[in-house]
């Protein structure tokens, strides 16, 4: 699906925000609000339209045990930051870490087909005239579940504030599709379904603020990489 | 008291300014933020979630989260207690969730899912004290443009809306709780929402352009 579409991003913003859309759904949009501008600022309006509707509504008065609840919380926050503790809590949190990844060793080890690894692809610049956009590349680290797709550049990318950058799918025949755009060059994409089939290079172009218009790339190509799956 | 929708751009001046304090760890702020929000955002949650206990839960998760994200609430993108609103609506949604995947545990909190007809009598006399999602509606609907726009809403539009909004339910819910099938209210709700939507915005464009 292509998420930049304004008309699709209202209609799931809309279901969103009413509180229809649910399970599943509800937590695949979520997962894409921070790499969809167009869908955050559908919901941000859906947002401001409905939610003054709740004005309606009688107050209630929670108990005093809530606040109570909610403070101690806070302090314990507050002091496990403090002082030395932050030195301690910073190698609690370094053992944690190895832990973790002694879990996902010992995981990898006992079940090695599991676990496929991650393919990177690196985007180069094209050298295309556009200002702002480095020679360095862009690299994209699609997850071996294929579920996930991380994009960081080598050196920032510093556009116009008018200007996104987009990147795209684009299959060997057919139009290209949409990933969303990347902040700066960075990004999490969630694949959905078959975005990748058939698919054999990435690439990013420079639209205006938001993405393209519509949902075909209109501004030039900048990076360009090849993968196989 | 918070009664219209009038109100809200106007308490949302002060709020801001709490929010934007605690979001620099202030928490005499946070706690004022607290005293003026926690019995709206309850009774938001109340109307979900139906159950005292756990709509109380809800709200420290919330107001933790609140005191977390403090320093990322943009104004110039969202007004506070939209924002607010927004996150005390989302907890509960998925508490909802959780709820529907512990069986055992429904007994109790079945009627506020409104799940099959068996259950509305149950609802109808558990909900009978506080009002109706209607009434809510045209309660909301006391500010001008909001009011105009609900006029221009069939009653089954009207209801469909009021239900899943206020009440959370998801389409299916709504379905049975107006017994229709289900493409009729999705239609309705989606009908609804659009005309709400151009209605609205028109409203609010013209507000500006008469220098609001």
């Amino acid at each position: 699906m292509d998420y930049s579409r304004k008309d699709l991003a209202d209609a799931l913003a809309a279901e969103y925000v009413t509180g229809t859309m649910r399970g599943g759904a509800r937590r695949r949009f979520e997962s894409l609000l921070p790499s969809h501008p167009a869908l955050r600022e559908a919901m941000l309006a859906w947002n401001e339209r409905l939610m003054p509707l709740t004005a309606a509504l009688a107050p209630v008065e929670p108990s005093g045990d809530v606040w109570r609840r909610i403070s101690d919380r806070l302090d314990r926050r507050k002091s496990v930051a403090a002082g030395a503790w932050e030195r301690l809590s910073f190698w609690r949190g370094l053992t944690g870490f190895a832990s973790i990844a002694a879990i996902g060793l010992a995981a990898l080890l006992a079940n090695p087909r599991a676990v496929a690894p991650p393919v990177v692809v690196v985007l180069a610049a094209t050298g295309a005239a556009a200002s702002g956009v480095a020679g360095a590349p862009i690299v994209a680290s699609i997850s071996g579940d294929g579920t996930t797709l991380v994009t960081r550049p080598i050196t920032p990318v510093a556009l116009r504030p008018d200007r996104s950058l987009e990147l795209w799918a684009v299959p060997t025949q057919g139009a290209p599709r949409s990933l969303g755009v990347l902040p700066g060059g960075s990004g999490v994409v969630a694949l959905k379904g078959k975005v990748l089939a058939g698919a054999d290079t990435l690439a990013v172009t420079i639209e205006p603020a938001g993405g393209s218009p519509t949902g075909a790339p209109t501004g030039p190509i900048v990076y360009v990489g090849k993968f196989s799956l | 008291m918070l009664r219209s929708p009038a109100d809200w751009t106007e308490r949302s001046h002060d709020l801001s300014r709490l929010l934007a304090r605690a979001g620099l760890g202030d928490r005499a702020a946070f706690a004022t933020l607290y005293e003026r929000t926690s019995s709206h955002l309850l009774a938001v949650v109340l109307r979900i979630n139906r159950d005292r206990a756990q709509a109380e839960d809800i709200l420290q998760e919330v107001y933790v989260n609140v005191w977390r994200a403090a320093s990322s609430f943009d104004a110039a993108q969202s007004q506070p207690l939209t924002w607010l609103t927004s996150i005390a609506r989302n907890r509960a949604i998925d508490s909802l969730r959780r709820l529907q995947t512990q069986p055992q545990m429904r007994a109790g909190a079945a009627s506020s899912a409104g799940r099959d007809s068996e259950d509305d009598d149950v609802y109808d006399t558990v909900a009978d004290e506080s009002p109706g999602p209607l009434d809510l509606l045209s309660r909301a609907a006391e500010a001008r443009s909001l009011a105009a726009c609900m006029d221009q809403l069939s009653p089954n539009q009207r209801q469909s809306v009021a239900l899943a909004f206020f009440q959370g339910l998801s389409h299916a819910e709504v379905a049975a709780r107006m017994r229709q099938p289900l493409g009729t209210v999705k239609s309705w709700v989606r009908r609804s929402l659009a005309t709400l939507k151009s209605c609205l915005d028109a409203a609010l464009h013209g507000d500006s352009a008469r220098g609001r």
